[in-house]
């Protein structure tokens, strides 16, 4: 999707296990829910 | 793309902001999700960009990931922080960018906003400033900013498409956009995702 909006150069990070611990761990496992941070450029 | 949407946008918006209005107000109660200086270090941010800031700045801090992990701002950024909420992302930009940059922080919530006015001027910081606005319809100029962080923002957002050619719209050619999110390796049944309680909850 962040190339079909217009950007590119994009990199994806590790995956961070948001939910650990928390009361929503349960439905994030089910899902394999986790957190990335991603990076995209606005072409020049 | 609002014909693909799964649930009613104006429903779904409240929600959230019902949800991050009670964060803003008692950060401490129990959610589904970590917030504040405990989850600040579970997602690896340094210790010297929140040990300076006040409880108030990063108590309802509840993002998802790190927007500084792959790329730290550079000196004199023009910075946009959709969905700033209590500005703690905003903050640790502000230090990132120092007083050469800007940071343009934008919520819709008013608890977060109040909240993130107080914190910049207990501050002292003259380099931030917060705007209510959608993430969707961001009060931001076209082509203004070096860079856009987000951080937990846009998985709430029905119309991602909307947010994402918003984004590209208020950063300048060669910006970028730098944020952090939740992805699911598991496809959530459609029916999961018309129930708004699981969108927030």
């Amino acid at each position: 999707m962040l190339e079909d909006s217009g950007f590119s150069e994009v990199v994806i990070g590790d995956d961070v296990d948001t939910f650990g611990g928390a009361t929503g761990e349960d439905k994030a496992r089910t899902y394999e829910v986790y957190g990335y941070a991603f990076l995209a450029r606005k072409p020049g | 793309m609002t014909e693909d949407l799964l649930v009613d946008s104006g429903a779904l918006r409240a929600e959230v902001r019902e949800k991050y209005r009670q964060v803003a107000e008692a950060p401490d109660a129990s959610y589904h999700f970590h917030t504040g200086r405990s989850l600040a270090a579970r997602l690896a941010y340094e210790r010297s960009a929140v040990d300076g800031l006040p409880d108030s700045a990063v108590e309802s801090f509840a993002g998802v990931g790190n927007p500084f992990s792959l790329r730290s701002l550079e000196p004199g950024d023009c910075v946009v922080d959709v969905g700033s909420g209590a500005g703690f992302d905003s903050f640790v930009a502000s230090a990132q960018v120092g007083q050469a940059g800007r940071v343009v922080g934008v919520d819709m919530t008013a608890e977060m906003l109040e909240k993130s006015h107080k914190s910049a001027a207990s501050l002292g910081l003259e380099n931030v400033e917060f705007r209510e606005g959608l993430a969707e319809a961001l009060p931001v100029e076209d082509g203004w900013a070096d860079v856009v962080i987000s951080n937990g923002v846009i998985n709430l957002c029905p119309d991602k498409r909307a947010v994402l050619t918003e984004i590209h719209r208020v950063l300048r050619p060669g910006g970028v956009l730098q944020f952090a999110d939740i992805a699911n390796g598991r496809p959530v049944p459609e029916e999961a995702l018309r129930n708004i309680d699981l969108w927030t909850g």
